[in-house]
């Protein structure tokens, strides 16, 4: 594949084809919207519907209610870990390939904080009572206890978020100038405020630039810290299968798995609903679809070695728990797991699965159940089979609770599909930086040959005299 | 007191060639009869070979995100151990640290992160000038597919000026004393 298409769109075209995207989606945007809309309803409805006949509607007279709520929490969170990290890591390795997808993957960044956010507040049950966990001066004179990892976790995803909302709005300035100079009405007035006045001087390019470059720099330790510390809330334990050394790598990588599977999912979404097809072309999604294969070999590399560490340290309860979850009552979750995120991605070793844009599509959807699985499997069996006896109990999640899973899905594919309506999901400037370098070294190489061709020629010549 | 005025000529190109060219004509031209008193480049995308012409920018934002991180990670520091002074006053018990270092640790990394990237942030609108207002002569073809050139130069000698943009190929230029 040539490392220069793309190379010959005009800029007023990229401008002319991202803005008609604000404007003129297909219908099927209206569809998935309309669709995500009834879901968040129905999540509402639940939660309504759990506080008028009692919690214990949604489980919460059993002691591991939380499971599902908490399994929700960190695929979230790991969702969210992909865009900006990426988007961060790929702008630091100068890969140009980065930048029509990397608006909209840091956009899923956001949305998937935002969603993250939801299940600790649900899971407490009585959310009115909510402000019980912040710290202000109260008459029991207790403040936040550092010690907990659950502290850290607020720590670490309040940096996250703020730095990460901080990194797509920077990086969003000069194409909302584009918006600005070419918008009506009240997205006008928006768009004008959003930009702050950019206006494309050198010395406001610089400074970009450089702001840009750090903080890439901080967001992919950052990331990297924030899936440490959520594994930390389990590794920190002392709970067989959750007090293990390999958990932080082992959630790094598996929030970056399914991140990039969303990324694919999204990728397809976008170029089909916005008419991305010259942007989001079948190069990148090869590549894309090659960096997920080779973080899932990482992840399963984690996966196995942790399922071997285990059975050679010849625990008596780690391994109790290990076999509970090959043969107890969540073995299917371990099994479909294994099936749809160990096995699956095997499938993008194959070229023509990587450039199929609907079995990409397909399959990142497998990987993501996959790694929903995960969480589960992660969370639930060490519930049903620990140290403690009297608190062994297999819970599977209710109804409300699955509405309100289900909800979250629509809930966070709204706000991303409102977000690609309202500001642009593909970099402009950026993609023109690309077209403007691929044409430049396509030229140079169009050159060299012309040198290589001249040079042949004169030695031809030469042998012939 | 009354502000001096000053005078701009903004001319668009369509090439970063020419804009390059046109900045090399104007330097010669302040370097012959020192009448330009400052020259901008506008463009839709970052082009360092351009802005090197127009000379170096002192904007030392690194040294703000520097100073920011290790504001970030004192008071962090410092958070946490207050906090282990709070519950050690109020419960006081035996056996905890005065200063609990582990969990201090993971809170001054976040606290150096976000401290950092708020300077960072901070640095990046002092260095752009940003926010302002737009410019009178601010053309949305720039942020299209153009460069602007932005000339400052006194009123009686812009003539000379805008000859030099017309020769280097200028698609449009705008003249205004603000």
């Amino acid at each position: 594949m040539s490392d220069y298409s793309m190379k010959d769109i005009e800029w007023a075209k990229i401008n002319r084809d991202v803005l008609a995207s604000l404007e003129s989606p297909r219908k099927e945007f209206w569809i998935v919207l309309s669709v995500c809309i009834f879901l968040v309803l129905c999540g509402a409805a639940a939660e309504v519907y759990q506080y008028n006949e009692g919690l214990g509607t949604a489980l919460m007279n059993k002691p591991h209610y939380w499971q599902l709520y908490i399994s929700n929490f960190v695929f979230w969170i790991g969702m969210s870990h992909s865009g900006t990290l990426l988007s961060a890591i790929l702008l630091l390795t100068h890969a140009d390939w980065r930048k029509p997808i990397y608006r909209f993957a840091e956009a899923m960044t956001l949305f998937s904080i935002l969603t993250a956010a939801i299940f600790p507040v649900i899971h407490l049950g009585r959310v009115w009572d909510m402000y019980w966990v912040l710290p202000y001066p109260n008459e029991r004179g207790i403040w936040p206890n550092f010690r907990s990892p659950l502290l850290w976790d607020a720590a670490a995803i309040t940096t996250y978020a703020t730095s990460s909302v901080l990194f797509l709005y920077v990086g969003m300035i000069p194409d909302l100038a584009i918006c600005r100079d070419n918008a009506k009405g009240w997205r006008k007035k928006l768009y004008t405020a959003l930009s702050i006045g950019w206006m494309g001087r050198a010395s406001e390019w610089m400074a970009f630039r450089k702001t840009y470059v750090l903080l890439a720099c901080f967001l992919v330790p950052l990331a990297v810290s924030v899936h440490s510390i959520v594994a930390s809330d389990f590794a920190m334990s002392i709970m067989p299968d959750w007090h293990i050394t390999s958990f932080p790598p082992y959630f790094v990588a598996g929030a970056l798995y399914s991140g990039c599977a969303a990324i694919i999912t999204l990728f397809v979404l976008l170029r089909y609903v916005f008419k991305f097809e010259d942007y989001m072309t079948t190069e990148i999604m090869d590549k894309t679809a090659k960096l997920t294969f080779a973080i899932a070999m990482v992840w399963n590399y984690l996966n196995l070695s942790e399922y071997a560490s285990i059975w050679y340290s010849n625990d008596m309860f780690e391994k109790e728990v290990l076999l509970e979850k090959f043969f107890g009552p969540y073995h299917w979750v371990v099994w479909g797991m294994l099936l749809c995120a160990l096995v699956a991605p095997f499938a993008m070793a194959f070229e023509k699965v990587r450039h199929n844009m609907w079995a990409m599509f397909w399959l990142s959807l497998v990987l993501q159940l996959g790694m929903w699985l995960e969480r589960f499997q992660i969370v639930s069996p060490p519930l049903a089979s620990n140290h403690e006896p009297w608190t062994w109990a297999v819970v599977w999640p209710g109804l409300i609770q699955l509405t309100i899973t289900v909800a979250s899905f629509g809930w966070f594919t709204m706000l991303f599909l409102i977000f690609c309506k309202i500001f642009p999901s593909v970099s402009m400037y950026e993609v023109k930086e690309m077209v403007f370098h691929r044409r430049k070294a396509s030229s140079r190489t169009d050159m060299e040959d012309l040198d290589k061709v001249k040079n042949d020629m004169i030695k031809a010549e030469e042998g012939l005299s | 007191m009354r502000r001096r005025q000053k005078h701009f000529l903004f001319g668009v190109f369509d090439d970063f060639e020419k804009a390059r060219d046109v900045v090399s004509e104007l330097k010669v031209l302040d370097l012959k009869e020192k009448v330009i008193d400052n020259i901008e480049l506008y463009s839709p995308i970052e082009h360092p070979e351009v802005e090197e012409m127009l000379g170096e920018f002192h904007q030392p934002i690194q040294r703000f995100t520097f100073f920011g991180a290790i504001t970030g990670a004192v008071c962090a520091f410092l958070l946490v151990a207050a906090a282990a002074q709070s519950m050690f006053t109020v419960q006081p018990q035996g056996g905890k640290p005065v200063i609990p270092l582990p969990m201090d640790i993971v809170i001054t990394y976040e606290g150096t992160i976000m401290f950092g990237v708020y300077s960072t942030i901070v640095a990046f609108l002092i260095y752009s000038g940003l926010p302002r207002r737009l410019k009178k002569y601010y053309s949305q073809k720039v942020s299209e597919d153009q460069i602007g050139i932005e000339v400052q130069i006194e009123p009686a000698k812009s003539d000379k000026a805008r000859a030099v943009l017309e020769k280097c190929g200028a698609v449009e230029i705008r003249e205004v004393t603000q």
